[in-house]
């Protein structure tokens, strides 16, 4: 169990708490309008000043001596930030976590609030300039991106059921992008994202700067060794570089350390050698997220 | 990370040439933001201007973003159709 699902979990995986989803908390915090003004000003979130500072030339500020550590901390506590949301300008309690398909197919199935509805990714348009229909968006989502047309797929269906949102999801899982859960902000759920790794925006500070953006999935992927036919399909899988092939013993090594948990590898894999175990069951890894 | 330069890496964009500057729109063209390998660029619209009218195209422009993550491959100079990217750093 991570620290997510110790506070907000209710006993279970945090996602996986319909209370998160409800529109009850968008009237409490009042989620509409800081909400809109988030979303329409998103792109420009990283140029943007907080406490003094942006991204631009990032890695170059955090190996600053003293300041470095200070903008890593300051980072970290904005994202993981609990207190009511204040300021759409800021990534305020905006954290998230990788879940395999099975975990994201339950929240579309159980959780997830309805309308459902597929939007462009703005991580991709961001940083790529394309626009490509991959985000899951639940609830008072879709009164939001309604308002803001460079979010509105051309091509794909916009407003999904629940089967067709399963269907979508599944079709980019399988393509290679990582499922991940989003706290938008904090406590209200609305993103269910397929991400991949150089323009997401948020998997970014985890991977390149090691600010904890995002948590590592409950679980851990692990491999029969003696299933693996050493084929290497699954190294061009992992996007976090966690499996490497070994040409001498003709099998596959995954690093532990690396695994996010996202689940990706399986797909690539002819022989069913992969599979996933909860983290809490891997000795050394119970707390690493 | 093992670093091949002692300097930073500096990415400027003339925004005269491209972006809010002239009329030509960044969201038409995004060579470089394509062209580059650990996606550097940040497509955005410009802070001040934001408040009036976000739709605005004459409102976007491109910023390099992940300064330190460039690998110095001078694709996004090449495949700049009006020569507004130039990369320098100290050896």
């Amino acid at each position: 169990m991570c620290d997510l699902c110790m506070k907000h979990g209710a006993g279970g995986k945090w996602y996986l708490n319909a209370e998160h989803y409800s529109n009850e908390i968008v009237e409490k915090y009042n989620l509409r309008d800081f909400l809109m003004e988030q979303y329409k000003n998103f792109e420009q979130m990283s140029v943007r000043k907080v406490h003094g500072f942006n991204a631009v030339g990032m890695g170059y500020k955090l190996r600053i001596p003293l300041i470095g550590r200070i903008i890593r901390r300051t980072a970290e506590s904005l994202l993981m930030s609990t207190n009511p949301p204040t300021n759409p300008f800021k990534p305020e309690g905006h954290i998230g976590q990788v879940i395999p398909l099975e975990d994201a197919i339950a929240i579309l199935e159980t959780c997830a609030a309805e309308p459902i509805i597929e939007k462009n990714c703005m991580c991709r348009y961001m940083s790529r300039g394309e626009k490509e229909a991959c985000c899951i968006n639940f609830g008072v989502m879709s009164e939001i991106v309604d308002k803001l047309p460079r979010f509105i797929p051309e091509k794909d269906k916009y407003f999904l059921t629940r089967k067709q949102a399963v269907e979508r999801f599944k079709e980019h899982n399988r393509k290679g992008y990582i499922g991940t859960i989003w706290f938008g902000p904090y406590p209200y759920i609305n993103n269910l994202c397929s991400c991949a790794n150089p323009e997401c925006a948020g998997l970014r500070p985890r991977i390149d700067y090691g600010i904890k953006s995002i948590f590592k999935a409950e679980y851990i992927a692990h491999h029969h060794e003696h299933d693996c036919t050493g084929c290497g399909a699954c190294v061009r899988f992992c996007q976090f570089g966690a499996i490497e092939h070994d040409p001498l013993k003709k099998k596959i090594t995954i690093n532990m350390d690396k695994c996010f948990g996202c689940g990706l590898c399986r797909h690539a894999c002819k022989q069913n050698a992969l599979h996933l175990t909860p983290r809490d069951e891997v000795h050394g890894h119970e707390k690493d997220y | 990370m093992k670093e091949t330069i002692k300097g930073k890496t500096k990415i400027s964009i003339d925004y005269t040439k491209c972006g809010d500057g002239v009329g030509v729109d960044p969201r038409e063209c995004c060579a470089c933001l394509r062209k580059c390998g650990p996606a550097v660029f940040l497509l955005h619209q410009t802070i001040g201007a934001v408040e009036e009218n976000p739709y605005d195209p004459k409102q976007w422009r491109v910023t390099a973003l992940w300064l330190d993550l460039c690998t110095r491959c001078m694709k996004c100079v090449e495949s700049c159709p009006v020569g507004a990217v130039s990369v320098t750093w100290r050896q």
